[in-house]
């Protein structure tokens, strides 16, 4: 876990794009602004089923205003080289806890594959010791690392983010999530997307090596 | 959820606005401002209004506005 992980906001949004490797270009060739809002790390996640899906989350260092880092340019450019005519909502929130079910993993492996929710629950701190109460069911379902993040402007909205040890134990955990997974029944309504399963495609430090 | 990067409004703001009667989106703008500036956010708009009338069971003759 990096030193950030605990202290740090994420930015995430799941949406389609023409072309992922045009827009991955894009976002390495755009460190500056990147780091002017604020950015210390992006990541991105390719869809499995969907082709030009993607997931991605930009770690940012300071509170600040998020709402100023959303009205940047830098965001309007990165969704208009995106092809996005519209603009996804946008998940703001912080870590609550990420939590390796088999001890720390090197950060970057490209392949790993992953599952996104963004939805609310009824009480976060519940849904923590449910999670934890159910390690080891979460374990029997292929499920490796839970990383919970809380919106920043809804208390109990949260992203949850699965490393799951292959793409059909993916498959069964959407089809038959463990009854704690209580984060699972409202995907896909309203402003939150589907359930997201991809890959861990690409990882951009900003401010450290670029 | 941000939903309106212009307007830095979250979809918590808009639900409240569609659960007081708002039907469509221009609505949902004049209510709170979300979907005013660029547009680009109204399809999400559209699918918080539907959501909302698949949840309460009726439907809104003005959903696709």
């Amino acid at each position: 876990m990096s030193e950030y992980d605990l202290h740090s906001l994420i930015l995430a949004c799941d949406f389609r794009v023409d072309d992922v490797d045009r827009m991955w270009e894009w976002l390495k060739k755009h460190r500056e602004p990147l780091a002017a809002i604020g950015a210390h790390h992006v990541v991105l996640y390719t869809s499995i089923w969907e082709p030009g899906r993607v997931l991605v989350t930009i770690g940012i260092r300071q509170a600040g205003s998020i709402r100023d880092v959303l009205r940047s340019p830098a965001i309007f450019e990165w969704f208009d080289i995106s092809g996005a005519d519209d603009i996804p909502p946008i998940f703001g929130g912080e870590v609550v806890e990420k939590i390796d079910l088999y001890g720390p993993s090197p950060e970057e492996h490209v392949g790993r594959v992953v599952v996104g929710v963004m939805s609310s629950v009824d009480d976060v701190s519940a849904l923590m010791d449910k999670v934890h109460d159910g390690i080891e069911r979460f374990k029997r379902s292929g499920v490796r690392k839970i990383w919970v993040y809380q919106a920043l402007d809804d208390g109990r909205e949260v992203m949850i983010l699965q490393e799951i040890a292959d793409e059909l134990s993916a498959r069964e955990w959407i089809d038959h999530p463990d009854a704690a997974a209580e984060w699972m029944s409202k995907a896909g309504f309203g402003a939150y997307p589907t359930q997201f399963v991809g890959r861990f495609a690409h990882l951009m430090s900003i401010g450290e090596q670029g | 959820m941000f939903v309106c990067l212009c307007t830095g409004v979250t979809s918590h703001v808009v639900n409240d606005v569609v659960a007081n009667g708002a039907k469509t989106s221009k609505q949902i703008t004049e209510a709170c401002g979300a979907g005013g500036d660029c547009g680009r956010c109204r399809r999400t708009l559209r699918a918080i209004i539907e959501a909302h009338f698949n949840v309460n069971g009726c439907a809104s003759e003005t959903l696709s506005r």
